[in-house]
């Protein structure tokens, strides 16, 4: 095995490897006689196989392997050697091409090593975590809108017509061309007027009915509809209405709290601010995240790898192109062409990048089994049904895993950043959180 | 010799096991012939075919097992095998076929 450099600049390497057929040879053989115990032939017991005819019938296909395996070695070995640390997959290609069996091989690889970062001094690091006390208005704002959800229904006096947001029960039977239809009727049906469940043009008529009344609404059925052989036809939908109720609002008393399972409002109150608080915290921790790596952007350069800027780049572009173009789904697009906007925040984005995962790295950051499963989980409770399937789908996709790894991990790293730097906590308003979230969402 | 195409009904195929390895290292070679050939029709269509001398050939016939189906007895049917000794500095590698 002979190892010879190529290319020396900045961070691209190149290097030519020369494996002789020798070597190869070598290889197959101990392979065979590694496998040849366990290899059973017709005509031969068991590990009785002749090595001859292995090496015909296995020699082969074992070639490949075994130069595939060599030039991995060759390969992993100069990275222990040199230290270099290849930034994507190393470029592998065969220099002769019209090899043949017996030859000696020559490889050619290519690849970008990550660069070398500087260490950071963390505690240069000066921040703001902003904190948010949940005041006693958004607590009420909150509690009322819950109060307004828990909406109440209560009969209006007999006789009284039904107005818009009323609730009115009552029995119905359509009839296309006079004839009933499926699912066209029902007994006792609660209807909230002005909810649009049913369709356009129906509760409109309702408004002003009594208790008691029966009468026709006359509705056409909207062209798009869903069942077919309705769509754009006229129904005669005979009423009766039975009660006609007005909404009234839950009042804000220990009755509401329990039926959203607290023991009083008071209780009720302290869960609110409690979620409150939490949404706040979650919004300032995002704020101060965008800080820190703001910070620490300038804090440090280093030369970066260009093939992982540009598939950043072509990652970002792409993105938001589709992003423009949301109609289109699949990948029948032309190629995007990335602008410098889009290149200028991919290097940002690489150099965060590797920045955290070398600082990770060294502080010896590591996602627990326990965190992963937990990540792994509030992921399935997206897919309700299926929690199983999809635990059993990530366990089996390491690819899967290591997207739902990389945001804990990073999370971790922050927070160790976060731990070493200077946090100085200021409170503020709500409104000055506000304004901050949205600045973070404007030139994200 | 030229190969004519007797030659080819004569050896059927190659016969590779244990015992035929072992056959090899003392320079024979073994094959399953026509069941109705002879040791020098077998030497001729050896010597035709692969063009080496033969020293000698030993012939032997395995007779095919009684076997039973549906109740009914049944035979496999018997089959010739031939041992060919080749001469010196002759070599036959069996498994590369015609």
């Amino acid at each position: 095995m002979q190892v010879t450099e190529t290319l020396n600049e900045g961070l691209k390497r190149a290097y030519e490897l020369m494996v002789t057929a020798q070597e190869l040879d070598d290889k197959v053989n101990e392979k065979l006689l590694e496998a040849q115990p366990e290899i059973e032939m017709k005509g031969f017991r068991k590990g009785k196989v002749p090595m001859a005819l292995l090496k015909k019938q296995f020699g082969q296909r074992l070639l490949g392997e075994a130069m595939q395996e060599t030039i991995d070695a060759a390969m992993n070995s100069h990275f222990e050697e040199s230290g270099d640390r290849p930034a994507m997959q190393p470029e592998v290609k065969m220099t002769n091409e019209d090899w043949k069996e017996g030859d000696d091989v020559n490889v050619e690889m290519s690849y970008e090593r990550l660069p070398d970062i500087p260490e950071v001094d963390l505690a240069s690091i000066s921040l703001e975590r902003m904190v948010v006390k949940a005041d006693d208005a958004s607590v009420d704002e909150a509690l009322t809108s819950l109060a307004e959800n828990a909406k109440d229904f209560k009969a209006r006096e007999e006789g009284a017509a039904a107005e818009d947001g009323d609730q009115v029960v009552f029995d119905f039977v359509g009839k296309v061309d006079g004839e009933a239809f499926d699912g066209g009727s029902a007994e006792d049906y609660p209807l909230v007027l002005g909810s649009g469940q049913f369709i356009p043009g129906f509760e409109e008529q309702l408004v002003g009915a009594k208790a008691g009344e029966e009468k026709d609404v006359t509705v056409t059925f909207p062209e798009e509809y869903q069942a077919e052989h309705l769509a754009g036809k006229e129904a005669v939908f005979t009423c009766t209405v039975k009660e006609v109720k007005q909404p009234v609002a839950a009042e804000l008393d220990d009755e509401l709290a329990k039926k959203f399972g607290s023991e009083d409002l008071e209780s009720l109150k302290g869960q609110i601010r409690e979620r409150l608080e939490a949404e706040y915290a979650g919004a300032a921790r995002a704020v101060l995240k965008r800080g820190l790596l703001d910070k620490l952007d300038e804090l440090v350069s280093f030369d970066l790898p260009p093939s992982l800027v540009d598939a950043e780049a072509k990652q970002i572009a792409h993105q938001l192109w589709h992003d423009e173009h949301p109609e289109v789904h699949d990948h029948n697009h032309e190629g995007i062409e990335p602008t410098e906007e889009h290149t200028k925040l991919a290097e940002r984005r690489v150099r965060l990048g590797l920045l955290l995962a070398e600082l990770g790295q060294k502080a010896e950051v590591e996602v627990t089994d326990a965190e992963m499963t937990q990540a792994i989980m509030n992921q399935a409770r997206q897919y309700p049904g299926q929690e199983r399937q999809f635990f059993e789908f990530v366990q089996q996709n390491a690819q899967m895993q290591q997207q739902l790894r990389a945001p804990i991990f990073e999370d971790k790293v922050i927070d160790y950043v976060c731990e070493l730097a200077k946090v100085e906590e200021k409170e503020v308003s709500k409104d000055e959180l506000e304004k901050a979230v949205e600045a973070l969402d404007d030139d994200a | 010799m030229s190969a004519k195409a007797e030659h080819y009904d004569v050896i059927r195929k190659p016969v590779i096991t244990e015992k035929a390895t072992m056959a090899s290292e003392n320079g024979a070679v073994v094959f399953e012939v026509a069941i109705d050939s002879n040791k020098p029709q077998i030497k001729e269509a050896v010597e035709a075919l692969f063009g080496v001398k033969v020293k000698a050939v030993n012939t032997t016939v395995t007779k095919g097992k009684v076997k039973r189906f549906r109740g009914q007895m049944g035979k496999r049917k018997d089959v010739k095998k031939a041992y060919v000794t080749l001469e010196e500095g002759n070599t036959i590698d069996v498994s590369t076929g015609l």
